[in-house]
């Protein structure tokens, strides 16, 4: 029965839509895997090196592993939203990471195939206690194999669990609870030796923290002492470590703190009884843990700022400093230094130093080794050429000590920047960069590339002599030889532009193909950098990193709000967008700064730009405070209007004659907005008016509210997307007409009732003029959160949701797309003018809703509808599944009036097919095919000038860009088209009629002769 | 009302105490033959807030799970694998495990029960593209359009041959019919539609007479012939 349906289906798809061909991968759409940021603060979770892969954990809560060569995704893996990755460690092949609240699952995975050897969940998320930082608490260690050869990992959970697992089979050998539960001792760290476990925890006491030591036997878990040392420790979380030092078991473990400015430590024995020992006459402000704490030794900033090396010995048991780095106290000549361990080919520590310095205007790069036999240590140093002005500023580093020798020729560093590039650095050359902050795009348009210019040069032909015109005649006809030649290759092999060619030209100018695939994307990520992509091979052509104007002195961070393409290749010269954000400087003033852009060179585009420095873009501000919404107004000068946090209107660019159009604009201008404090959300409707004893500016007033019910909150404000509408009406089989209901000030909003029992999300369909609701449905909130999805366009609104109330009518659990379309009047015929007639009118809310449901097999993270230049072509819908790919629903199966039963002639002249609830899974509608597109966000889609074909770009953690022709490619000639037919047909009647001529011929003199 | 969220309220209290662990594996098969065939996958209980991973040997296992109906499916990129529903009453009994046919309902009682821990078979791998459509010689006589093209073809150049071998009779009769219908279209195209009327009446007139006539010359014909043969042997 259900292959039946799908074969129906399929056979019904094939009929009408567009395919997709093997030869067609990668030159109709492009791919890039990334994998986010790497994550820094932590040792625990930084980027390390190991063999030819790096691996790191992303602020995208992925686990990847880079190839050193040439920064290759060599695996990944990615973890779900409410399982943030807390640490990792490698041993041996296997990668151990711990993550969710309070480190709630180990997984291990084998580093160089990727493949998740273990998953094991150590206690509900639930009960996982929150930490600030929120790896607080967890810890992972290694076990040498003992005698019965299992390989066991120790990992302390919570703040108050160790347990021993088995890391092959995944059982529990052992565990041990805290006897408080946590609340007065919360364990952090978790050092060994060959006997014993040490859980160090910090325990409250009443004006510092005290060190708590319990000591379990490694075999059984056992007590075997615990104490309480007496430490005055004033910060708590960073200022005291576990450090071990010496293999076997040799192994010495140790704890040192820092207590009121002098580092102390205390030699751990099983029985837990010693003397705890101080570095005399030096103060220190802070301990750092480097990576290096198996190994004896970490660093410690002295009080004027200097930097120095601690090494536990474990031959005498002694702590001591062995080095300090010169220079390191900080300075104006140079950037505050980063640290990192390593170890060498040969299992000693190296520590690398990383600075910019401002006196070289270089970066540079020391190495420290110590000669322990000779009781000092040496640095080898040099400098490389890091460019601050497109990366920023380096934010963490990972070393790789194998790659250190005799020199310093080979020696191999990851840099992570501000602006989310990952270089790797061999010496002073980078072998290759990642940008990665792609992976977190918050605003992202398509712009269209202009046409190829023709430049001729007919500049002063008055005054041209004979001999000037035919030189210049000659020069402008050196180009005629090569258009020849490709005028006969293409009439003569028939290479025309298709549709199914890539679009990327192989000259480096900038223009746009035969068809306007070729377009540039405009991104802004949450890193600080614009990113210009070139959308037919998915190559960055330019990015500019964006300045922080004033806040450059105190730092800052910026975040993209919203893009506007303000001037597009039809009003003539170059193509401009404008970014709006909002920059939060860190001592917490936020400002909206608008960054006025030309979107083929990523060149600053206002009149007055002052010249710029490197890479960095300097924005306009347009607010000295927190925007609440920005548009563009529908006017010639394409003006944008801001509304800060008073409702005052301010224009860019600000001008008499933006003044002017907006004074024009003003009485019809109608928008809404969020409002309301928390748990009594509103949605209020605002005009704006000129009132001179309030404000210089326009303010806004609001006309009307939507009271939500209490504890409703607003997710989102889903505007109709803006395009042209082809057809105002539907004609039905019965010639009668369905008319659209095209009411352009409608808006969906999607709320969540999380408070109530059970939870319920909403989506409404508002009037944004009077506040009118059109639509509204009640929709379970599955799970306990709202994930509802919607896309409005025209008259069609679809949404997605998932329905766990399987008990009520349903009967079935599952993800529901609904598919509402709205028609003016109560019936068909019937028509009120929706998009043109005054919203003040009472006909305005005279409709019909054609409604229906469908199932999906899979969660759909984001959806979009597609989008072509005059609107003709049927509008599918893409989305993207859970299951990592992106795929298209044509419209004819989401056409609210599919007839419940078996079609009528007049509902199939309509081409409408019978209603059912399933919507195929048909993996030839996957238009990522063998493409894993991760965790998508948001999926942008741009008319191209086939009115056929529509471009599609979807972002997220990956990214994914794609055309589809929902109605098939109907104005261009087919790729099926077989034109090898057509020349066998004609040549066939040409022989025909060379055969049949001279018998033609000879029966006509027989004719002739015979009558 | 109050009845329902109390009942919520006990299941919430009941799913902290209880909770087990839903265990199974991939039975690799011919389509799916490792891990690294099938690669990252997740098996997810409903909307997927409850997922274990598939790790390399094939198993998974979805940790805690409260009592209730759930249903239980694969996000694999590559592969289908069916629902299944699950059925947890208590951590105690092991949880019941039935097949599910995506659309229908959850609660139908007919559906065949499985064995626990979950064997999940991949069914068959996503074929994401259409193969293109060549050209192809045979292919394109076989099209009804050419195969008449062909045949008319063949008539064309066929015809003379066979008017040749054809009774004189006969041929003389066919040219009135052939000459007669051309009369009629003539007439009905230049729109002289009585004319065209009265040919066609005439037309239907005309078996019979040609039958008349036909009979006449019919019967002389033999003698004909036989005169001529006999003409010629004398």
């Amino acid at each position: 029965m259900r292959c039946l349906r799908q074969l129906f289906l399929a056979s019904l798809w094939c009929a009408t839509s567009w395919a997709l061909h093997e030869s067609d991968v990668g030159v109709v759409d492009w791919h890039s895997k990334l994998i986010g940021v790497p994550l820094h603060g932590s040792i625990h979770i930084a980027p390390i090196f190991h063999d030819d892969l790096v691996l790191t954990a992303t602020s995208n809560n992925v686990l990847a592993a880079l190839n050193t060569s040439d920064g290759a995704i060599v695996w990944r893996s990615i973890y779900e939203a409410a399982d943030p990755i807390m640490l990792f460690k490698i041993h041996g092949n296997t990668v151990t990471s711990l993550s969710g609240p309070g480190g709630a699952t180990l997984r291990a995975f084998d580093i160089p195939t990727g493949h998740l050897l273990l998953e094991k969940r150590l206690h509900n998320p639930l009960n996982g206690r929150l930490h600030e930082p929120s790896n607080l608490g967890t810890s992972v260690i290694h076990l040498e194999r003992g005698q019965d050869d299992a390989p066991r990992v120790l990992a302390l959970t919570n703040g108050d669990t160790i347990r021993s697992i088995n890391s092959v089979t995944g059982e529990t050998e052992w565990t041990w609870n805290s006897p408080d539960q946590g609340s007065l001792i919360m364990y952090s760290q978790v050092i060994v030796d060959h006997s014993t476990v040490y859980g160090i925890g910090l325990a409250k006491s009443v004006a510092s923290y005290t060190l708590h030591v319990t000591a379990l036997s490694i075999s059984s878990g056992e007590v075997t002492a615990s104490v309480n040392i007496p430490a005055n420790i004033a910060d708590g979380l960073s200022d005291f470590l576990g450090v071990s030092a010496g293999s076997g078991s040799a192994v010495t473990p140790c704890i040192a703190w820092l207590e009121q400015g002098a580092i102390k430590a205390a030699l751990l024995k099983p029985d837990l009884k010693g003397q705890i020992m101080a570095i005399p006459a030096l103060k220190y402000k802070s301990i750092v843990d480097v990576g290096l704490t198996r190994n004896g030794q970490f660093m410690a900033v002295k009080d004027d700022g200097a930097a120095q090396v601690l090494h536990l010995d474990a031959q005498t048991s002694s702590l001591r400093p062995i080095w300090e780095f010169a220079g390191s106290t900080p300075s104006k000549a140079q950037s505050e230094s980063i640290f990192m361990g390593s170890l060498d080919a040969n299992g000693e520590p190296r520590i690398a130093r990383v600075y910019w310095s401002n006196a070289h205007n270089k970066a540079v790069h020391q190495t420290f080794a110590a000669q322990l036999a000779e009781g000092k240590g040496s640095t080898s140093g040099f400098t490389f050429p890091f460019e601050t002005q497109v990366h920023g500023v380096f934010s963490q580093i990972a070393f790789d000590g194998v790659s250190t020798g005799k020199g310093n020729s080979s020696t191999r560093m990851l840099l992570t920047t501000t602006t989310g590039a990952v270089q790797l650095w061999q010496h002073d050359k980078m072998l290759w960069v990642r940008e990665e902050a792609l992976a977190t795009i918050q605003v992202a348009e398509f712009v269209e590339l202009p046409e190829k210019k023709i430049i001729g040069s007919h500049v002063g032909l008055e005054e041209e002599t004979f001999l000037e015109r035919i030189t210049r005649q000659f020069s402008d006809a050196k180009n005629l030889p090569q258009y020849l030649l490709s005028f006969a290759t293409r009439f003569a092999t028939g290479s025309y532009a298709t549709v199914s060619a890539s679009a990327a030209s192989s000259e480096d100018t900038l223009s746009r193909d035969a068809f306007g695939f070729r377009q540039v994307i405009v991104a802004a990520t949450s890193h600080g950098k614009i990113f210009g992509i070139d959308s037919s091979n998915g190559k960055v052509m330019w990015s500019r990193v964006l300045g922080l104007g004033w806040a450059k002195k105190v730092g800052g961070t910026i975040v993209p709000v919203k893009m506007f393409v303000t001037r597009t290749v039809s009003d003539g010269e170059t193509p401009q967008v404008m970014l709006v954000v909002q920059r939060r400087a860190t001592n917490s003033l936020v400002d909206t700064v608008l960054f006025h852009i030309d979107a083929l060179t990523g060149a600053d585009a206002r009149q007055d730009a002052p010249p710029t420095v490197g890479d960095i873009l300097e924005g306009v501000d347009v607010i000295s405070g927190p925007l609440i919404d920005a548009f563009m107004l529908p006017t010639a000068n394409k003006t944008l209007a801001f509304l800060d946090e008073f409702l005052q209107v301010r224009l860019y660019p600000d001008t008499a004659a933006s003044l002017a159009e907006f004074e024009t604009l003003a009485p019809s201008l109608h928008f809404a907005l969020r409002a309301g404090s928390a748990g009594q959300r509103q949605i209020l409707g605002h005009q704006v008016t000129l009132s001179p004893d309030l404000s210089q500016f326009y303010v806004a007033y609001p006309t009307w509210s939507i009271t939500l019910l209490a504890g409703e909150e607003i997710i989102a404000l889903i505007p109709n997307t803006r395009g042209d509408v082809a057809s105002v009406g539907k004609v039905l089989g019965n010639r009668s007409t369905l008319y659209k209901y095209l009411n352009p000030h409608l808006t969906a909003v999607l709320t969540s009732t999380l408070a109530d029992s059970p939870p319920t999300c909403s989506v409404y369909l508002v009037d944004g003029v009077k506040g009118s609701i059109v639509y509204h449905a009640s929709l379970p909130a599955a799970e306990g959160k709202c994930d509802v999805q919607a896309a409005l366009t025209e008259n069609w609104l679809v949404y997605q949701y998932f329905d766990d109330e399987y008990a009520g009518v349903g009967q079935s659990k599952g993800h529901h797309v609904v598919s509402v379309e709205l028609y003016e009047g109560r019936g068909a015929d019937e028509k009120t003018r929706s998009s043109d007639i005054t919203s003040y009118s009472n006909k305005t809310l005279e409709l019909n809703v054609y409604e229906q449901t469908y199932v999906m097999p899979h969660g759909i993270t984001a959806l979009a509808p597609t989008s072509t230049k005059f609107g003709v072509t049927t509008k599918d819908i893409i989305v993207s599944s859970r299951k990592n790919s992106v795929q298209s629903i044509p419209r004819r199966l989401l056409n609210p009036r599919r007839p419940k039963q078996k079609p009528t002639t007049e509902e199939m002249e309509e081409m409408l097919v019978q209603y059912d609830a399933v919507l195929p899974d048909d993996p030839r509608l996957i238009l990522s095919h063998n493409y894993e597109v991760a965790n998508v966000r948001r999926i942008v889609t741009s008319p191209s000038l086939l009115e056929s074909t529509s471009l599609v770009f979807a972002y997220g953690l990956d990214l994914f860009f794609t055309r589809v022709a929902p109605s098939s490619t109907f104005d261009v000639l087919s790729e099926n088209f077989n034109k090898a037919q057509l020349v066998l047909t004609v040549g066939g009647l040409v022989i025909a009629i060379m055969v049949t001529k001279p018998m033609v011929a000879k029966k006509r003199l027989k004719e002739r002769w015979y009558q | 009302m109050v009845f329902i969220s109390l009942a919520v309220v006990l299941l919430a209290s009941i799913s902290l105490i209880s909770a087990l662990d839903i265990r199974g594996s991939v039975l690799w098969n011919d389509l799916c033959p490792d891990y690294d065939t099938l690669g990252a996958t997740r098996v997810i209980l409903d909307a997927g807030k409850q997922y274990g991973s598939i790790t390399r040997n094939g198993n998974f296992s979805i940790p805690d799970v409260a009592p209730g109906t759930y249903v239980l499916s694969v996000l694999a990129h590559d592969f289908v694998f069916e629902q299944m529903r699950v059925d947890v009453s208590d951590s105690e009994s092991i949880p019941e495990v039935r097949s599910y046919i995506f659309g229908t309902p959850l609660t139908s009682h007919s559906a065949v029960k499985l064995s626990y821990p979950v064997v999940l078979t991949p069914r068959h791998k996503n074929k994401y593209f259409m193969p293109r459509e060549s050209f192809n010689l045979l292919g394109m006589f076989q099209n009804p359009m050419m195969m008449i093209m062909v045949l008319t073809g063949v008539m064309m150049l066929g015809m003379p041959y066979i008017m040749k071998n054809l009774d004189p009779q006969t041929l003389e009769e066919l040219q009135g019919r052939q000459a007669k219908v051309a009369s009629i279209q003539s007439s009905m195209q230049s729109g002289d539609f009585k004319s065209g009327l009265s040919a066609l009446l005439a037309a239907e007139d005309e078996p019979k007479t040609a039958l008349a006539s036909a009979r006449s010359p019919n019967s002389t014909t033999p003698q004909q012939r036989k005169t001529g043969k006999g003409s010629r042997r004398r």
